[in-house]
C-alpha cells in the first residue's frame, strides 16, 4: 500500500492506494498517526482520500476507527472521501458513516474544512 | 491480562457464581467465537472481509482457546466470519470450559461446587475479587454513557455483549432500550461483529422456519 500526504491550509490530505489488509494495516496507521500529530500542531484537520484503496478487510477497517480516536482527542476534524464501491460497502455495513465524515470527493472535504465552525 | 473472549465469559458469571441463563443461547456461542476471531485477526493468524475469513499464519498463539478455533478455521474451506460463527457453535462448551480453566488456574475465579435436591450438582464460579468483570462493566457502561468513540477493543466488546445478550446482566431492559442509539453506534464498528449479528439473524431465521415448517 503506498500513502502520499499533501499539505493543505484547511487540511491534510493523506491519499492512499492499493489494498488495507492486516499486512498493510500497522504501517498506514503509523503513517495517519504522524499525519493527525501534524495536522493538530497547526490546528488543520485531516482527510483520508479514499479513491486508490481497493480493499479494506476488519484489520484495516480498524484503522480508521484509531485515526478518528486520535483527531478527535487532538480537537481537529477528521473525514474520508472518494470512497470506491468496495470500501463504501464496508463503511455502510460496518456504520463508519455514523462517526466519521465521509465526502463524496475531496473538493467536498476540503470546503467542510476550509469552513470555521 | 484478560483477553476479549474470557472477558465475555466473566460477563456470563453473575454476582452469586451461577452462569446467566443468556450464556446457553446460540447468540452467547457465536458472540465466542466472534471473540476468538477477533482475537485471532489482531494477532495476525486471520484477516476477514465480507466475503471469507483468511487464515495468514497456523502459528499457535499459545493461547489454548485461540490456537482450537484457529485449528478448525485452518481445517475448513474459506468461508465468511458469518458462516463460521453458526458452523462451529458446537464447539462453545468446549471453549468455555478452556477460558473457565484458565481463568481458574490464575486465580480470577474459583470453583465451588454443592449439591441440593440429594443428587442434582450445581457449579459456580464466584470472583476472586472481581475486579476483571467490573473492569468490563465499567468499561462498557462509560461508553455508553460518553459521546467517546470507543477504541477497537471496546467497540468489539459491546458489539459482542450485546450479541450474547451479557448486557441484561447488568442493565434493565429500560435501560438497554434507551441505550438503544449508542449501543447500534459504538458496538458495531468491527466487521467481525457485524459477521456475528448476521450469523444470529441467520440462526434465528432457520430455527423460525423449521417451527414453522414442522406445524401442519
Amino acid at each position: 500500500m503506498n500513502t502520499t500526504i499533501e499539505t493543505l491550509d484547511a487540511a491534510t490530505i493523506v491519499k492512499a492506494t492499493g489494498r488495507l489488509d492486516f499486512e498493510a494495516s500497522a504501517s498506514f496507521q503509523k503513517e495517519l498517526e504522524q499525519a493527525i500529530a501534524g495536522a493538530a500542531a497547526r490546528k488543520a484537520a485531516v482527510a483520508i482520500n479514499c479513491e486508490g484503496i481497493e480493499y479494506v478487510s476488519s484489520a484495516g477497517l480498524r484503522v480508521f476507527l484509531v485515526a478518528a480516536r486520535a483527531a478527535k482527542s487532538a480537537a481537529i476534524g477528521f473525514g474520508v472521501c472518494s470512497l470506491t464501491a468496495g470500501v463504501k460497502e464496508v463503511f455502510d455495513i460496518s456504520g463508519f458513516g455514523r462517526i466519521i465524515d465521509v465526502f463524496p470527493d475531496q473538493a467536498a472535504a476540503l470546503a467542510k474544512f476550509s469552513t470555521p465552525t | 491480562m484478560i483477553s476479549l473472549t474470557e472477558e465475555l465469559v466473566l460477563l456470563a458469571i453473575e454476582d452469586d457464581g451461577k452462569i446467566a441463563y443468556t450464556a446457553g443461547s446460540p447468540g452467547f456461542a457465536m458472540a465466542l467465537i466472534g471473540a476468538c476471531l477477533v482475537e485471532l485477526n489482531v494477532l495476525g493468524r486471520i484477516d476477514s472481509d465480507l466475503e471469507a475469513v483468511s487464515v495468514l499464519s497456523t502459528e499457535p498463539t499459545g493461547v489454548e482457546v485461540l490456537d482450537y478455533v484457529l485449528q478448525q478455521l485452518g481445517a475448513g474451506p474459506k468461508r465468511p466470519a458469518r458462516t463460521w460463527a453458526r458452523e462451529l457453535q458446537p464447539i462453545c462448551n468446549k471453549l468455555v470450559k478452556l477460558c473457565l480453566s484458565s481463568l481458574l488456574q490464575r486465580g480470577v475465579l474459583q470453583q465451588t461446587e454443592a449439591r441440593f435436591l440429594w443428587a442434582l450438582r450445581s457449579r459456580r464460579y464466584p470472583m476472586i475479587d472481581g475486579k476483571e468483570q467490573k473492569e468490563a462493566k465499567l468499561r462498557i457502561l462509560s461508553m455508553l454513557l460518553s459521546t467517546e468513540l470507543p477504541t477497537p477493543h471496546d467497540t468489539v466488546l459491546i458489539g459482542l455483549a450485546v450479541a450474547g445478550g451479557l448486557l441484561e446482566s447488568f442493565l434493565t431492559r429500560a435501560q438497554i432500550a434507551q441505550l438503544a442509539d449508542r449501543i447500534s453506534v459504538v458496538g458495531g464498528l468491527d466487521l467481525i461483529v457485524r459477521g456475528v449479528e448476521a450469523a444470529i439473524r441467520d440462526d434465528a431465521e432457520l430455527r423460525a422456519r423449521v417451527m414453522m415448517m414442522s406445524v401442519h
